[in-house]
């Protein structure tokens, strides 16, 4: 198998120089573009495994360069951001970005990110699958059965909804707008009350101790996440 | 909040026009009562010091009209012939016109009295941003140069050892350069929020949502810090939503819990609660540190404030007025108490404010 490749979208030379270090020994190979045009022009030549996305580059805004990219591929998308920078982050997130990490951020925590953006590329392929699992987790796509533990769970439609979105992006974040979007409608939008209130219920009947999630992960201003490792 | 600035004008405006109307008014009443229209001389002096109060209490337009409105009244009442605007007597003429002289020589000296008074007081405020100016440069050039120089040290004992440093004084080096650097990363994040908090930059986006949600995305993100503590959490499962902006609670969450952490031995147990109580809903945490001396309860909030224990290369004494600033923010207040049995509790109460907006139910089975 050859190397995973990576590219990376970000024109300050510091992080190129720390993450060309960090992630020689650990198997990735990347490629680097220091402005918007670069990295689209090199993720269409390179065809990387995984893009890593700044959101401040001196030439397009990252939101953009995002939104372009998901015209033609589906190569996961990681977002670099500053603090401060939320709103483009969301942005960025609902034009079709797949996670996104704040800067400064640990060699682990990138590793993380890169490893659950590598499994969904995988199971993308193969859609079949009916079952999810996670720990004792177990939901049943084809007879919409869910168990923990081995014992059903009882959830009202919109909770089943809601728990396979989160679970069909399982490790990704996924933002107020785009979870409203997709179980309520496009109507609901901006109705994150009902996320709220829902997802509350969800945690009661899947979470022993709703105050410390195992699974259903709070993204305080941007969403939630189905936590898998 | 933009409509404001003008119903307050008008009501001033108002309160303005009545004072230089009713005083006048008093005046007459009183002079009647207590001379009659035997003593003109003392009759005057009641409307001069009628108008001295107004200008020394509502300023320069209000003090010139009850002077106008004076003269009038003294000339209408108390001067032949009466219950007439009349005049007979030139003596009187020149009366009105001694008062009205008088009456706006008091009004500009009370008025330069003010304006001295005005500018004192600015003095005294930009002494007192000067001072926290000061304050904040002194704190924040100390925290930032102390884990600078550890960074700065300790990579270039990594970088130019001869002979060679052994694995575990290397691990040891690198492990204080990321120490270090997080605190860094922690003071500037302070001085971010504090200066946004300050300059009123920050926009509270308030939703209805449980508190649990953001209890768990705090502890979650504490999980390092918080390693070899038990942390107790008690939410009633009853709790009403709350309208907070989940982002900026959380903030403030998580500099309780990293000022518990840092402050407090380690190993030692945590509890955090929420209860609702009186229209609010209080997040208490509560440990088993040393607690905090009695005459600093309140000092501790403020601005660069640190225990006289605590030292450099914290927050640069900045989390617990971060603190204060996003739970006033929400219109709530934040207090801490010592406990029984020893340790400190840090509370704050968030308004309820109304109740949630009602969700359509969900369809079907």
């Amino acid at each position: 198998m050859s190397a995973r490749t990576l590219l990376l979208i970000d024109d300050e030379p510091q992080v190129l120089r720390f993450l060309r270090s960090s992630l020689a020994s650990t198997g990735y190979r990347l490629f680097e573009a220091a402005t918007g045009q670069a990295g689209l022009a090199e993720a269409a030549a390179r065809r990387p495994d995984i893009i890593l996305l700044d959101l401040g580059l001196p030439d397009i805004d990252g939101i953009e360069v995002a939104r372009r990219l998901r015209e033609w591929t589906e190569t996961p998308i990681i977002v670099l951001s500053a603090r401060g920078q939320d709103q483009d982050k969301i942005a960025a997130l609902d034009a079709g970005a797949d996670d996104y990490l704040t800067k400064p951020f640990s060699l682990p925590e990138l590793l993380a990110r890169i490893r659950v953006a590598e499994r969904h590329a995988e199971q993308l392929g193969d859609k079949k699958d009916a079952i999810f699992t996670l720990d004792d987790l177990r939901i049943d796509l084809a007879s919409r059965v869910v168990t923990l533990g081995g014992d059903e769970v009882r959830l009202t439609p919109i909770e089943y909804k809601l728990l396979t979105t989160l679970a069909r992006k399982a490790g990704h974040v996924l933002t107020y707008q785009q979870l409203l979007k997709d179980v309520w409608g496009p109507r609901y939008a901006t109705q994150k009350q009902y996320l709220h209130v829902y997802m509350g219920h969800l945690r009661n009947k899947l979470e022993r101790d709703p105050a410390r999630p195992r699974f259903l992960v709070t993204e305080s201003g941007v969403g939630y996440r189905l936590k898998v490792e | 909040m933009s409509r404001r600035p003008s119903s307050g004008l008008v009501a001033r405006t108002t309160r303005f026009a009545g004072a230089g109307t009713v005083t006048p008014l008093l005046a007459t009443a009183a002079a009647w009562l207590l001379f009659g229209r035997r003593q003109l001389a003392d009759v005057v002096m009641i409307y001069l010091l009628g108008i001295i109060v107004v200008s020394l209490r509502f300023g320069y337009g209000p003090s010139i009209l009850a002077a106008v409105l004076s003269v009038l009244l003294l000339d209408f009442f108390f001067v032949p012939p009466y219950l007439s605007f009349a005049v007979s007597d030139f003596q009187h003429v020149v009366m009105f016109g001694v008062m009205f002289v008088v009456a706006v020589v008091i009004s500009h000296l009370t008025r330069r009295v003010r304006l001295q008074d005005e500018q004192a007081h600015r003095a005294s405020s930009q002494m007192e941003a000067e001072r926290l100016r000061n304050a904040l440069l002194s704190s924040v050039s100390h925290d930032l140069r102390t884990p600078l120089s550890v960074i700065t040290g300790a990579a270039s004992a990594l970088l130019r050892s001869a002979p060679p440093l052994d694995p575990a004084a290397r691990s040891d080096l690198a492990e204080t350069i990321h120490e270090e650097a997080q605190r860094l990363d922690r003071l500037v994040r302070n001085l971010l929020d504090m200066t946004r908090l300050a300059s009123g930059a920050v926009h509270v986006a308030k939703e209805w949502q449980a508190i649990e949600g953001v209890v768990g995305a705090a502890l979650g993100r504490l999980a390092e810090p918080l390693r070899g503590r038990s942390v107790e959490v008690r939410i009633s499962p009853a709790l009403p939503s709350v309208p907070i902006d989940d982002l900026l609670i959380e903030q403030a969450l998580i500099n309780l819990l990293e000022n518990a952490a840092k402050y407090t031995p380690q190993g030692t147990p945590l509890e955090l609660s929420a209860d609702a109580a009186d229209g609010t809903v209080v997040v208490a945490l509560a440990d088993r540190g040393p607690g905090i001396p009695g005459e600093l309860m309140d000092r501790i909030f403020e601005k660069f404030y640190r225990l006289p224990r605590e030292g450099a290369g914290g927050g640069g004494g900045l989390g617990l007025a971060i603190c204060r600033g996003i739970v006033e923010a929400h219109g709530g207040r934040i207090w801490a108490e010592n406990r029984e049995g020893g340790g400190a509790v840090f509370r704050f109460a968030l308004p309820l404010g109304g109740t949630p907006p009602e969700l359509r139910p969900e369809e079907g089975p």
